[in-house]
């Protein structure tokens, strides 16, 4: 019998990852600082977009399974990349609240690639409203002990409250893109951005700011003192190879200045991805 | 079988447990021009229903683990509002579940076995198109 999307999802191979830099802007230059990494779901299916795989799986309720699926996926794509890129990896609370193994899970399967464990940063998502806290403490605990940063995602919809941010005490908040896109014209998201960038800086964490629209965006959070930013205007989600091409990371033994120097965007190629943007392509989505 | 083209895209989800059914439905359905969507259980459908528009969902009333999972599709379709016609698929001849179902909001009842040229002419119909 044909498996249903879940069976099939549940095998690591019929997922592809994309990784999509996260950007430090900072005096004109434009480095990599990390890479996002981004599930795509079965190949020429519906459920190739990750917001509809993902809703289906939190229908169905499997997050820990599909979280851990996904990861093992990660960490395979994740050996073409060079040894000191970070890496960030989107997890559910309730994967990590619920005793499902993941860190453990985690941890083998970063070591079976000889990927260390402190290039990693977890990126929290939460959908539904009810986590096990301590549980949740615990295992952000033991990751942070093994050198993994925690970030938390979406800041400012749904479940990334203030509550969390207490709770998982994350080294990023990562701003969701309500708030920052279209913030040059808006000075009630302006000021909303202050007010996380002031509650970061009081918590020792750092602000990423999610899918800035436009340059004006970026300027105006430069302003506000955000460097870390995730765009398609600065960079689509696509494939190591294709980042690799555009010599956005090195290949995986690259020496580290080398790296280095390929992580500054090449402006003709930012020219040419913010041109396609523009005309309203979709690269690599 | 061939079924008559009805040269127009629109868009038609197939919501049944049995494989073989649902390839011949979806094969037949193309044929005819509709850009088909099939789900094998509740939750693929009810997901997919959330984010594309479907002139017509055809469901069997019995989904795998869900007795009347069909019925809530009708139900999840009827709750959101959405602008699709509902077919109704089953085995069953019992009168009070045809009358449950239709008054949850399903527009047409075949029974099963459904011969494919059935299925289209009743898709047709409720597309207001030429079978």
């Amino acid at each position: 019998m044909k498996k249903t999307i879940l069976e099939t999802i549940l095998n690591p191979r019929t997922l592809s990852v994309c990784f999509q830099p996260i950007f430090r802007v900072k005096d004109g230059s434009r480095q990599v600082d990390s890479l996002e990494a981004l599930i795509r779901g079965p190949r020429h299916s519906n459920f190739s977009r990750a917001d509809i795989l993902f809703d289906y799986v939190r229908r169905k309720r499997a997050e820990a399974e599909v979280d851990q699926s996904c990861l093992i996926a990660i960490c395979e794509a994740a050996v073409d990349l060079p040894q000191d890129m970070r890496l960030n990896v989107n997890v559910h609370a309730s994967t990590l609240g619920h005793r499902s193994g993941f860190v453990d899970i985690f941890r083998r399967e970063a070591k079976k690639r000889s990927l260390a464990f402190e290039r990693f940063t977890l990126e929290i998502v939460e959908h539904a409203p009810t986590c096990n806290i301590p549980e949740l403490s615990n295992s952000i605990a033991e990751l942070r002990s093994s050198g993994v940063r925690i970030a938390l995602d979406d800041v400012g919809l749904g479940q990334s409250n203030y509550r969390m941010m207490l709770d998982c005490a994350p080294d990023y908040f990562k701003v969701d893109a309500y708030f920052v896109r279209g913030l040059a014209e808006d000075s009630k998201r302006r000021a909303v951005i202050e007010s996380l960038v002031a509650l970061a800086n009081a918590l020792g964490s750092a602000v990423v700011a999610e899918a800035p629209g436009s340059e004006e965006d970026i300027c105006q959070l430069l302003k506000l003192g955000v460097e870390l930013m995730q765009a398609n205007i600065l960079c689509a989600a696509m494939p190591v190879q294709e980042l690799q091409r555009l010599g956005l990371v090195g290949k995986p033994n690259a020496s580290a200045a080398t790296v280095a120097e390929n992580r500054v965007m090449p402006e003709l190629e930012y020219r040419r991805l913010h041109a396609q943007m523009a005309a309203g392509h979709t690269i690599y989505t | 079988m061939r079924a008559p083209y009805v040269g127009m895209a629109d868009r038609v989800l197939i919501i049944d447990d049995d494989e073989q059914l649902v390839e011949a439905y979806r094969d037949y359905l193309s044929d005819a021009g509709y850009q088909v969507d099939c789900a094998q259980e509740l939750e693929e459908a009810q997901t997919l229903l959330d984010y594309f528009t479907y002139s017509v969902v055809v469901t069997d009333l019995r989904l795998s683990k869900l007795e009347f999972g069909g019925l809530e599709v009708i139900k999840h379709i009827r709750e959101h509002s959405l602008p699709t016609r509902i077919i109704v698929l089953t085995a069953y001849g019992w009168p009070e579940l045809k009358a449950e179902a239709s008054s949850s909001g399903a527009d047409t009842f075949l029974r099963k076995p459904t011969r494919l040229k059935e299925l289209g002419a009743a898709v047709g119909l409720l597309m207001g198109a030429e079978a």
